[in-house]
């Protein structure tokens, strides 16, 4: 039996009369401590998604399993990695971690707790950083804060959600290692929503795809036959990594296509403008010139 | 700088001298982040400049935006110094800048002088002796002076009036004439009206050359009375207007005449008018009633007697208690102000915060009180001080034995420095009200646009209802609720002023009415003095919320300016 299962589920959103299903027959079978990503175009529901597997949301029709319990409202057994970090902004780094271990192990000694807290704080290499706030760290540190706050809720499954979206590529290569890192060190359920083909290849046990939304679901599975570590600077001369790179790029494209053909009559042509031209004459904007020359934006159209 | 290290030696001053350039060095970014909080930033050119950080940049900014501002500011006080004498009110004219800076004097004065009796009044044993020696030393002193400047202001008078008398006279034996002149031609006119009338009865004249010549006579009669005015005018200007060191000598000798008095007062209240001299005299009132008690022979002697002990230890008692009757200067009234407005900010935040907090989280709260919201909010202040007057004054008929009063005003009681009563109560609930609005929405606001991935965080941290209160929602919203009580604060002290003014709470308010009441030749000075004390005193509590906002905010602060 699988550790994680989506059991054909239905998501939509608005009213019965005028329904929009975002994700339709959703299968998903999820090993212990495999590494999944899901990989699909932006617009397709990859969040919805997520959100269904933490429990922000419920689905309309099916169920979400974890180790054959079926799963409803959001917790701490299915640790979560929001796109934008979601610390909270009037906390340190420590307290902001401090609070999630203080509730979710509410016997926890205070002595354990901060032990504990800075345990995290170390393995994301925050240290130097504890006591700072949100809004003084970079992307990349208050991505690795809320990694460590994720992972210090010990979860079963962790879920990322485009937790690297928002990090310049430097950043995001450099955490990339790192969650990898952690998770070679400490083995877990990993499911990670991404739109970017090497990321996936690089991290994943398996990539599976989305197709394009509205009524998205899950397409074609792709298997990384790859050994791990994985070295990044090498990666590149791989047969494997280029030959799965280029296979999902052109399954995805085709997707993309076949989606636009889809919705071919929905295509309003646009009327052929161009934008008019309101540059005035460099000598109007002289100021001395101001009280001579009349300003108007038919000077420009001359 | 050297000259304070002499003691030391050459390597170990400069030891000193880098250490305190490492500790300049240190605390400079402090300092700046210090002034950035307070909301100060006109300073930060000048502190920046002191560290000869791109000075040229910072003494631009300095003149900018201190000089140029200060430059202002004094260019509106002379348009103020020019134009207050030239608009005459019944109340005298308006003030110039320097009556106003007197009137500050006055009050400054009186407020020290009051301070000095209250102290005199508290003072005991050795230390009362000492001060009485003192004072009357002094005193002796002050009569000196106060007399050999009246005797002076007494040949100033006199001179003057010989002086004013030398050009009064011609002008008096101008007007005389000038009036006998008048009945004269009066006597004439009315000699020709008789033979006019006898002539018009004899039918040698018509009546209307009666009528033309009694319209000649009013007319000279109107340029008669316009002349003898004219001459009149000129004698009262003469007399009005004695020279100003007339005017300059009599001050000083009142002023030194005031200040002899105050001595006295002050000796009185070292002596006979002590606290602690009252007290023993009450003992010893009853400790002579004692005695005549046991010495006593009839039935009605010693009750006569025992009464006096009981009376006498009573009073003993009481007057132990007693404080000294400080007169309202405007520093007290403005203490009591800030005291007044402090109290009604702390009831309507009391109120605001959490009702606020159930408006934001509950859609079925905001639907029942956005409009009771929308109703009350626009009601003036007057009007909620009379419904206030009425309603809460029907709680205590008699403030005096009023439960709430005698808790508030009782000597263990950590408040009682608020002296609280009736009228302090309606202005403190009338800015309750007033300032109750603000803080109420925006806590509503705050808490409802709450950042939906805390919620999640919350949500996936499953956390129960209090902490989600305390740890997610109250922080979150925290710098709009402060932003709402700022603008409480400022809205309140707007209305307490008004408040005052009409329910006679003592305060700053009260302070003007009572000026505007009273019309003595200060008043209106005192007016606008007190105009700049509510200006200034608003402006402090602004920025101290202003502080307290940036505190509490966890972004960088630019979210409040």
């Amino acid at each position: 039996m699988s550790f994680l299962e989506i059991d054909n589920v239905n998501l939509g959103f608005g009213p019965p009369t005028s329904r929009t299903e975002v994700l339709e027959n959703i299968n998903l079978k999820v090993k212990e401590n495999e590494f999944v990503a899901i990989i699909g175009f932006s617009g397709s529901g990859k969040s919805t998604l997520m959100n269904l597997l933490a429990g922000l949301q419920l689905p309309d029709k099916g169920e979400v399993r974890l180790n054959g319990e079926v799963k409803g409202a959001p917790g701490p057994d299915r640790g979560i990695m929001f796109q934008n970090y979601s610390l909270l902004p009037w906390l340190s780094v420590f307290e902001n971690i401090e609070l999630a271990v203080r509730s979710v192990f509410p016997k926890m000694k205070k002595a354990e707790v901060e032990g504990h807290v800075m345990n995290y704080i170390d393995m994301v290499k925050l240290t130097p950083a504890r006591d700072r706030k949100p809004h003084e760290l970079s992307g990349g540190m208050r991505q690795r804060a809320s990694l460590a706050r994720t992972l210090s809720l010990k979860p079963e499954v962790l879920l990322l959600d485009e937790p690297l979206s928002a990090l310049d590529a430097l950043t995001r290569s450099d955490l990339q290692d790192e969650i990898l890192r952690i998770w070679e060190e400490d083995k877990r359920t990993v499911v990670m929503i991404t739109n970017d083909v090497d990321e996936a290849v690089l991290m994943a046990d398996r990539i599976i795809t989305l197709t394009m939304g509205p009524r998205a679901t899950l397409a074609k599975e792709f298997t990384v036959n790859m050994d791990r570590p994985r070295d990044r600077h090498t990666l590149n001369d791989h047969p494997e990594f280029m030959r799965l790179k280029s296979e999902i790029t052109a399954f995805l494209f085709a997707l993309n296509r076949e989606s636009k053909a889809e919705n071919k009559d929905e295509f309003i042509p646009m009327p052929d403008v161009q934008p008019k031209d309101f540059k005035l004459p460099s000598a109007t904007l002289k100021f001395k010139h101001l009280n001579k020359k009349v300003i108007s934006p038919s000077v420009g159209s001359k | 700088m050297k000259v304070l290290l002499v003691g030391l030696g050459i390597a170990q001053q400069n030891l000193l001298i880098k250490f305190i350039m490492k500790l300049l060095s240190k605390i400079k970014y402090p300092l700046l982040k210090l002034i950035d909080i307070s909301g100060f930033k006109v300073l930060d050119p000048v502190v920046r400049l002191a560290y000869k950080e791109e000075p040229q940049k910072q003494v631009r900014d300095i003149i900018l935006y201190m000089v140029l501002p200060i430059i202002f500011i004094l260019f509106c006080v002379l348009i103020w110094n020019w134009a207050g004498p030239n608009h005459k009110t019944k109340s005298g004219e308006v003030p110039t800048p320097a009556k106003v800076w007197e009137a500050f004097q006055d009050s400054w004065r009186f407020d020290q002088r009051e301070n000095e009796k209250e102290e005199a009044f508290e003072m005991t044993g050795v230390d009362r002796e000492e001060a009485l020696i003192y004072v009357t030393g002094e005193l002796a002193k002050l009569k000196e002076a106060a007399a050999s400047l009246q005797v002076k202001s007494d040949d100033v008078a006199i001179e003057v009036k010989e002086q004013m008398d030398a050009k009064i006279r011609p002008v008096q034996v101008r007007l005389d004439s000038l009036k006998a002149a008048i009945k004269e031609a009066k006597a004439q006119r009315k000699a020709q009206l008789a033979t006019y009338s006898e002539q018009l009865i004899e039918g040698q004249r018509g009546s209307d050359s009666l009528v033309a010549l009694i319209e000649e006579h009013h007319v000279i009669a109107d340029t008669e009375k316009v002349d003898l005015k004219v001459v009149n005018d000129e004698l009262n200007f003469i007399r009005d207007n004695p020279p100003e060191r007339l005017k300059d000598a009599q001050l000083a000798a009142n002023k030194m005449a005031d200040e002899v008095q105050h001595y006295k007062k002050r000796i009185d209240y070292l002596t006979t008018g002590n606290r602690e001299i009252k007290v023993q005299m009450l003992e010893e009132k009853a400790a002579a009633a004692a005695a005549g008690l046991t010495a006593a022979t009839t039935s009605e002697d010693a009750a006569k007697q025992a009464k006096g002990v009981v009376s006498n230890t009573e009073k003993a008692i009481s007057a132990a208690d007693q404080k000294y009757p400080r007169a309202a200067t405007i520093f007290w009234q403005t203490w009591r102000s800030i005291a007044t407005v402090f109290v009604g900010f702390i009831i309507a935040a009391v109120i605001a915060i959490p009702v606020g907090i159930m408006c934001g989280l509950n859609r079925v709260v905001m639907a029942c009180l956005t409009p009771i919201i929308s109703i009350f909010r626009p009601v003036s202040p007057v009007v909620w001080l009379l419904i206030f007057q009425i309603i809460v004054g029907a709680f205590f008929p008699d403030p005096d034995t009023h439960p709430l009063f005698m808790f508030m005003n009782s000597p263990n009681n950590p408040l009682a420095f608020l002296q609280t009563n009736p009228a302090m109560v309606f202005s403190a609930c009338t800015v309750a009200v007033c300032a109750l609005w603000p803080a109420l929405v925006n806590t509503a606001l705050g808490v409802s646009a709450i950042d939906k991935d805390h919620l999640n965080v919350a949500k996936v941290l499953r956390l129960g209802f209090w902490s989600r209160l305390f740890k997610i929602i109250i922080p979150s919203s925290l710098p709009l609720v402060f932003a709402g009580l700022r603008i409480s604060l400022g809205v309140g002290w707007m209305v307490l002023i008004a408040a005052e003014a009409l329910s006679s709470s003592d305060g700053l308010g009260k302070f003007v009415w009572d000026e505007y009441q009273n019309g003595s030749s200060q008043s209106f000075a005192n007016i606008i003095l007190a105009c700049f004390v509510v200006g200034i005193i608003g402006f402090i509590l602004d920025r101290f919320m202003i502080v307290l906002q940036r505190l509490v905010s966890f972004d960088d602060g630019s979210a409040t300016a």
